[in-house]
Order: structure tokens, then C-alpha cells, then sequence
């Protein structure tokens, strides 16, 4: 009987091991400056304030201007495109395509494009017809940081590649595909 | 003789006026001066005075000792200080989990058990094995030299997974 006892109790602190074990989740969100999260207790004065008890299950603000939303690095191979791709969610919910570190091959008649592809191969003809695509404009250079205006209304889901895609061969210099934050 | 010669300039003129075309025509299509001319801008950040954080360094997670997986993104917050932030994230839970920069050359970093010395800095006890979470980023850590972050088990000495951390 004792041995029964002792035997459900090593059960017992066994099964409450694994339960520990079990997954501890953490939901802090973006830290910011604004009145509204200052009440919240969310801002940090310094590194040493940090609770580390912060749960939260409210999402990210989405009003806020110049917040990162996805990024992605470019491949392209042929045409040695390389450098990163970001969107950032400006003033009015306008979307902006930022390109940092980037070097492509000068080329004619050159365009930013966003396809709705999970992504695109290397200098690939790979534009069908079918392909949806949203011009962003004529690549302004193909060498430095710079700026595009994604047309309000364009959903990010699905248009998920930043394509610099010359027109004229209808060819892919290089795609970034993009992932969220 | 003269007809010879004639026939001849006529010949000339006939190819210049065919050739002529389908160079320009070519030159239009490929522009292959463009092979040696490069176009140059530098705009600036369209919200460099956002309240917004805005990300310096970005990478994905790779599991190494266990499957781990998310990104690890620094960001700057409008007062200045610099903290990470991992999203998507997941590892397997453990005991004295740590979150630490380290540097992606570390050769201590090539096998999944770390048996010298890691040169790192410490970020803080991980949160939770899943989810959403911010750690500070100390002013003093040179992210230039310290550019991977590591998910590390102190009291096995595990690399769970490492980040390499890329600019903006």
C-alpha cells in the first residue's frame, strides 16, 4: 500500500515536471513614445527598468507613422542585384518601398515592381501576363538608397516580391521577397 | 567605269541607310553604355524624425541545437535607445534560457555545444519560448562587431539558435 502511495507521488512530481516544461509565451508590444502607451507602463525609461513579467495581448498600434511593416534582401544573380528591400507604413497608411544597400546593373527602361509571387528567379522571363503586378515607378538608380510610393489599396499580402524588372525584355533583375516584421 | 563606280556609291548608301537604323535601334534596346555608367542616389529615410522605432539590424533565427525559428530585429525608439525585438518566434523551452549578441565569426558559434569562452553580451533571460518580446540593447554594444543574436542555454552551454543580424 505505502509503496502504491510512493510510486503515485513519483508519478505525481514527475507529471508536474513535464507541465513546467510545458510552453511559456511572451506578447510584448513595440515600444513607442506616444502618450497612449506611456499609460499603458510600456515605455522604458532605460535597459534596467525592463519588467520582464510584460504579457500583453493587444496587437501593435497601426496609426503610427513610419512604422516597418515587412522587409526582405535581394537575390539576383545574373545581374548582380543585391541590398534590402523594406516597406514602411507612413502618414495616412501610405505605404512606402525603401531600398538601402542597393546595387543593381544599370539597364533600359528599368522598373520597381511588386508581383503577387511568393518570389521570382533570376533573370527569368518570368513575367506572364497573368502575373499581377503594381508599378511603383522607373528605378531612380541603380546604385543607393532610395524611395518608392506603393499605391494606397495594394495588399501586401499578396503582392509579396519586390521586383526590379526591366521592361523592355521583359526581364527580372533581381526579387526581394518579402516577410513581415 | 562610271557606272561601276556609281553602283557602288549607290551600293554604300544602301547599307549606311539600312545599318544606320538598326544600330541606333540597338542602341536604344540595350543602351550598352550603360554597362560603365552607374546612377547614383542617396534619398534620405522618408521617417528619420518618426516617433515610430525605426530597424537598424534585422536576421532570421536558425535553430541550431533545438528547432528555433523567428526574427530578431533591433530597433532605434524615438529617445534613442537601441532594443531588440523578436518576432515570429519560436524555440523549445528550457532551463536558464539567455539572450545574448555575439559575433557571427565566433568559431565558439560552429558547433551547437559551446566549450570555450563566448564572447557576448548579455540581453536578458528569454521571456517565453514563444511569442512577441523586446530586451534592451545596452548603449555601450557595438553592433557593428556584435552582429548575431544568440539564443543560449547558460547552464548546458547550447546554442539553441543564432540570428545573423544584416543593416538596413
Amino acid at each position: 500500500m505505502l509503496s502504491k502511495i510512493k510510486l503515485v507521488l513519483a508519478l505525481a512530481a514527475l507529471a508536474f515536471t513535464f507541465a513546467l516544461q510545458t510552453s511559456a509565451r511572451a506578447q510584448d508590444s513595440m515600444q513607442h513614445e506616444d502618450g497612449m502607451k506611456q499609460n499603458d507602463g510600456m515605455k522604458h525609461e532605460d535597459g534596467m527598468k525592463q519588467d520582464d513579467n510584460m504579457k500583453h495581448g493587444d496587437s501593435m498600434p497601426q496609426e503610427n507613422n513610419g512604422k516597418a511593416l515587412e522587409t526582405g534582401t535581394f537575390h539576383g544573380k545574373v545581374h548582380n542585384t543585391s541590398g534590402r528591400a523594406t516597406i514602411y507604413r507612413g502618414e495616412d497608411g501610405k505605404l512606402i518601398l525603401r531600398l538601402t544597400n542597393f546595387k543593381t546593373s544599370n539597364g533600359p527602361d528599368v522598373h520597381v515592381i511588386l508581383v503577387a509571387a511568393k518570389d521570382a528567379d533570376d533573370d527569368a522571363n518570368f513575367l506572364k501576363s497573368s502575373t499581377r503586378r503594381v508599378e511603383l515607378g522607373k528605378l531612380k538608380g541603380n546604385e543607393g538608397d532610395q524611395n518608392y510610393e506603393v499605391p494606397s489599396g495594394t495588399d501586401l499580402t499578396k503582392f509579396q516580391t519586390v521586383s526590379i524588372y526591366c521592361e523592355r525584355f521583359n526581364a527580372n533583375f533581381g526579387a526581394a521577397p518579402l516577410e513581415k516584421f | 567605269m562610271s557606272t561601276h563606280i556609281g553602283s557602288l556609291l549607290f551600293h554604300r548608301k544602301w547599307i549606311l541607310a539600312i545599318s544606320l537604323p538598326v544600330l541606333i535601334a540597338a542602341w536604344w534596346a540595350f543602351r550598352p553604355e550603360k554597362l560603365w555608367i552607374n546612377q547614383k542616389v542617396n534619398e534620405a529615410a522618408p521617417f528619420a524624425s518618426s516617433s515610430e522605432p525605426q530597424p537598424l539590424y534585422t536576421g532570421r533565427l536558425q535553430g541550431e541545437a533545438h528547432q528555433t525559428s523567428g526574427r530578431a530585429t533591433v530597433y532605434k525608439a524615438a529617445d534613442g535607445t537601441e532594443y531588440l525585438r523578436l518576432t515570429d518566434f519560436s524555440t523549445s523551452n528550457g532551463p536558464d534560457v539567455h539572450v545574448l549578441l555575439g559575433r557571427i565569426g565566433d568559431d565558439n558559434l560552429k558547433q551547437e555545444i559551446v566549450k570555450g569562452q563566448l564572447d557576448s553580451i548579455e540581453l536578458g533571460s528569454l521571456k517565453g519560448n514563444q511569442g512577441d518580446q523586446n530586451y534592451s540593447v545596452p548603449p555601450s554594444a557595438n553592433l557593428q562587431k556584435y552582429d548575431a543574436v544568440i539564443i543560449y542555454c547558460k547552464r548546458f552551454h547550447a546554442v539553441f539558435g543564432v540570428a545573423k543580424l544584416e543593416q538596413f
